[in-house]
């Protein structure tokens, strides 16, 4: 009698909320979303520009800093007039899916410094190569010279410094 | 314009959900797998980099966006790409993840995580007033 209706808005959430997603099928739904992102932003100066941690972020906060100070901080032509909201949007999303799930809580830091300058560090040399891990990884789907050199190169880095913490912590 | 503003956060929204119901990190994959031989991570970054390619094909096919391809690039540039990308994922492992990881770890509650993003941004600042202009003087 007090069974929710087959197709009702309980069912519906408890089933968002008890969602598993494995790697694979995430990383499918992500190609799909930043292939269709990419086809409706992207442009010959943006390709492959879906979505991007470093770029988008930069773009936000670029346009954040223009509008505020009249200042003329290089903003991609897609967001020149509203700003890329990827990077409120992924926090929105993550908070969603931790508040839902009741894996929000708070983690003190164990060096809250060297977070900071690694951070400071990703971003200059993300802006350097064109882009954050995700769209590296999307250029070289691509297909795009540059895109190929990076992604390989950021791969050798992943597999050197995994090989030195692990030394390290054999030391 | 407005469009490309939206699609970023319907589109960031979705990554966000599915980035920590997956825990999906792109540098992560390899290095569980060399540290574990787990392949949850690395797997996922797979079907990521396949779809997306067989997405931007269909999508160059339908000239629905322009794509890359393999075209010449000069050595400085090569050169750059090259330092920068192994820069981005040595110090995103140092760092225990890539980019979106560490929004995802921010939005679950990790001060660590925040305050990586705090310097992320930040970086921007430093990159347009003095890492750049250090680079294009050479």
């Amino acid at each position: 009698m007090n069974d929710p209706a087959p197709y009702s808005i309980h069912r519906l959430w408890g089933w968002l909320v008890t969602l598993k997603i494995s790697g694979v099928q995430a990383g499918i739904a992500m190609a799909v979303l930043a292939v269709l992102a990419s086809a409706i932003i992207g442009n010959r100066t943006d390709e492959a520009y879906g979505i991007c941690m470093a770029c988008h972020g930069r773009d936000l906060l670029n346009w954040l800093v223009n509008i505020q100070f009249n200042s003329k901080l290089p903003v991609s032509p897609a967001f020149i007039i509203f700003p890329a909201l990827t990077t409120v949007g992924v926090l929105v999303g993550a908070l969603i899916g931790a508040i839902t799930n009741g894996e929000f809580r708070w983690q003190r830091p164990e060096n809250p410094l060297l977070s900071f300058l690694l951070g400071v560090l990703v971003m200059n040399f993300a802006l350097l190569a064109g882009g954050c891990a995700t769209r590296l990884l999307l250029r070289a789907a691509t297909g795009e010279t540059l895109g190929l050199a990076a992604y390989g190169a950021l791969v050798a880095g992943v597999i050197l410094a995994t090989y030195l913490l692990r030394w390290w912590a054999q030391r | 314009m407005t469009l490309a503003a939206i699609t970023t956060l319907i589109v960031g929204i979705l990554f966000g959900y599915l980035g920590q119901r997956s825990r999906m990190c792109f540098v992560g994959g390899i290095r569980d797998f060399i540290f574990v031989r787990d392949t949850f991570l690395l797997k996922g970054m797979v079907a990521f980099g396949i779809v997306s390619w067989l997405g931007f094909s269909l999508a160059e096919l339908l000239a629905a966006t322009p794509g890359g391809g393999f075209s010449y690039a000069s050595a400085d540039l090569t050169r750059q790409a090259v330092l920068s990308g192994f820069g981005v994922g040595f110090l995103s492992i140092l760092a225990n993840g890539c980019p979106l990881r560490q929004h995802v770890l921010a939005a679950q509650g990790s001060v660590g995580a925040m305050a990586y993003l705090v310097g992320f941004f930040v970086g921007a600042i430093i990159f347009y007033k003095f890492s750049l202009p250090i680079i294009l003087a050479y």
